[in-house]
């Protein structure tokens, strides 16, 4: 089984073709993040611009990195949402007009369920397992137990955690995006010096919550000397900002592994996706702290954690192994939970 | 039929039109110097999900396969962002998909060649299409469809600098919007919105384009304004 992979549903354009086997023939992901980077952040209107330009020399490139021919395909997928409308449509529209041409089978596939699938391209894991997603976009725990079938735990109730260190970084004077800067400075920095707040730690749930932390930020900085702050400070802050995070995401995965192990039994994997997921510092304590809550981490090659279109070809190998294809009327969704039985969250929006 | 067309080039092709860069969406095959099939509704919103339904549609009634094209054509803009990059999408891909070149229109051509000729002749078609926020997307034609001016984002009253010293034939969505502004203008009959029939068969007498290198035709800026730091 060959299927080829678009995503558009932020600020990478990407395309791959990805074997049954999970085998990836090719993978291209372009970044937009020098467009974008003025603006300290992802404009929609010139995400949406860059992916129609590229997206068509991208699949291009794709499939001949694969030596294949679109008649050698056996579907099309591409990431319908949730994601930036426009951008989403231009993926959308691209995968229906090539499964037209061929008449292969499409497949309109959620970027939750891509990442939620991903710890299965290329090893094998069985469901069912429990998932930690954390991007730019989603904060959440969610039980996978089969292709389709989600159940979330908990989500944001404000910001995604890939947003709050976005946001952070902004604040210290750290370059865009935010993720990598702050865990380049927090290298050097003293995670014990800054007592930021845990929110919603010792709550019950699952749920996150992100805004207290930035407000505590956002004081600090303030209280410094220096404008800027200096550099030296700066990286104990970002240390203790992302020790704060380790220490919410163990407070919440303690309730979350509960959930999951009253529902499925002891043991069990937790797997950490989204972009977030590529941050060393996390993993590392996530590592420690899935043990402590009797869990195997399994988390994904970092290059398979951010954006990319050889998860979206993944998970439309698992749906078209199950018979889920799309007809090529269906609609791009910029909001859709994995889990639709999930109370919305309103302050998340379509982050929950 | 249409300018540049020579004899014999149009009874040989065979192409497939497209255009959702405004309000209307609709498909045509273009086959032996005639419209084949043609579907053409004017659906607001909901492009991205009516347009490749709309293209099946008319290749199916057109009896030709993708392979039996020689071309795709699509309108390129100006219109709304998100309608012409579903339609450039579409174009795009169909194209890729099945090895074909693309011919890109304007939206302004495609709604000025949709003016009968004889109303035409001896006038100046300009072409308005509402843009929002107070202006037009704006261009003036001659009787045989060769531009007079750029097109342009206007202020409505500012349409009539277009079309100096003859007589006007007015046509597009904003033609009520800029009516006003003229001393005489004759109204073409009709909604003035691009239709693909006309696309394909503005396409006939022109060269193709790699279809990776036919790029939207905003004609605005994606305005945007960096943020405010207070996150």
């Amino acid at each position: 089984m060959l299927v080829l992979g678009i995503e558009t549903s932020c600020d990478e354009t990407a395309a791959a073709v990805v074997e049954g086997s999970g085998r990836v023939r090719s993978n291209i992901v372009l970044s937009q993040l020098d467009e974008h980077r003025p603006y300290g952040g992802v404009v929609p209107e010139i995400a949406a611009r860059g992916h129609v330009l590229h997206l068509d020399r991208l699949i291009i490139r794709a499939m001949a990195e694969a030596s294949l021919d679109f008649a050698d395909l056996d579907g099309v997928a591409a990431t319908a949402g949730p994601g930036l409308i426009g951008g989403l449509m231009v993926g959308l529209t691209t995968a229906k007009a090539i499964a037209a041409v061929h008449e292969l089978p499409l497949i309109a596939v959620n970027h939750l369920e891509a990442h939620a699938l991903t710890p299965r391209l290329g090893q094998s894991l069985a469901f069912p397992y429990l998932l930690l997603l954390i991007s730019g976009g989603h904060c959440q725990f969610l039980m996978v137990e089969d292709v389709g079938a989600y159940r979330r735990l908990g989500t944001t109730l404000d910001d995604a955690l890939g947003e709050a260190f976005d946001k952070a970084a902004r604040m210290m004077g750290l370059p865009y995006p935010g993720g990598p800067a702050i865990e380049d400075a927090a290298r050097s920095g003293d995670a014990d010096r800054f007592d930021l707040p845990r929110p919603m730690a010792g709550r019950p749930g699952c749920d996150f919550s992100f805004s207290g932390l930035k407000t505590a930020v956002r004081k600090t900085i303030t209280d410094l000397p220096g404008s800027p702050p200096r550099a030296r400070d700066v990286a104990d802050l970002c240390a203790s900002f992302q020790a704060a995070v380790a220490d919410v995401l163990e407070d919440r995965l303690g309730h979350a592994a509960a959930a999951f192990h009253g529902a499925h039994g002891r043991g069990g994997a937790l797997v950490v996706a989204g972009g977030v997921a590529a941050n060393r510092y996390l993993r590392q304590r996530l590592a420690a702290s899935a043990a402590r809550f009797d869990l195997g981490l399994v988390a994904p090659a970092p290059a398979l954690c951010t954006d990319n279109a050889a998860i979206v070809a993944w998970a439309g190998v698992e749906r078209l192994r199950h018979g889920f294809t799309d007809p090529l009327d269906v609609a791009a969704r910029p909001r859709w939970p994995l889990d639709p039985e999930a109370k919305p969250a309103i302050g998340a929006g379509v982050k929950a | 039929m249409m300018a540049g067309a020579g004899p014999g080039v149009s009874r040989r092709r065979a192409i497939l039109a497209l255009d959702s860069a405004t309000a209307a969406c609709s498909a045509a095959v273009w086959r032996n110097g005639a419209v084949a099939a043609r579907r053409f509704a004017v659906p607001g919103r909901g492009h991205a999900e009516l347009l490749i339904p709309m293209i099946q549609a008319v290749m199916a009634e057109s009896g030709l396969a993708y392979r039996d094209l020689d071309s795709i054509a699509a309108t390129v803009g100006p219109g709304t962002f998100t309608g012409l990059r579903i339609g450039l999408a579409a174009a795009r891909g169909l194209a890729m998909a099945a090895g074909l070149p693309l011919i890109g229109v304007t939206t302004l051509e495609a709604v000025a060649a949709g003016v009968a000729a004889s109303l035409r002749a001896g006038r100046t078609t300009v072409v308005a299409l509402d843009a929002r926020r107070g202006q037009v997307y704006a261009q003036a034609f001659d009787t045989a469809l060769g531009p007079l001016s750029a097109p342009a984002a206007l202020e409505p009253a500012a349409v009539p600098t277009l079309a100096p010293g003859r007589p006007v034939v007015l046509v597009g969505t904003g033609a009520s919007l800029v009516a006003a502004h003229f001393e005489a203008a004759r109204r073409a009959p009709g909604d003035g919105l691009p239709d693909a029939a006309v696309v394909a068969a503005l396409a006939v007498g022109r060269a193709a384009s790699e279809a990776t290198e036919v790029a939207p035709f905003y004609l605005r800026d994606p305005g945007a304004t960096p943020p405010d730091v207070t996150g």
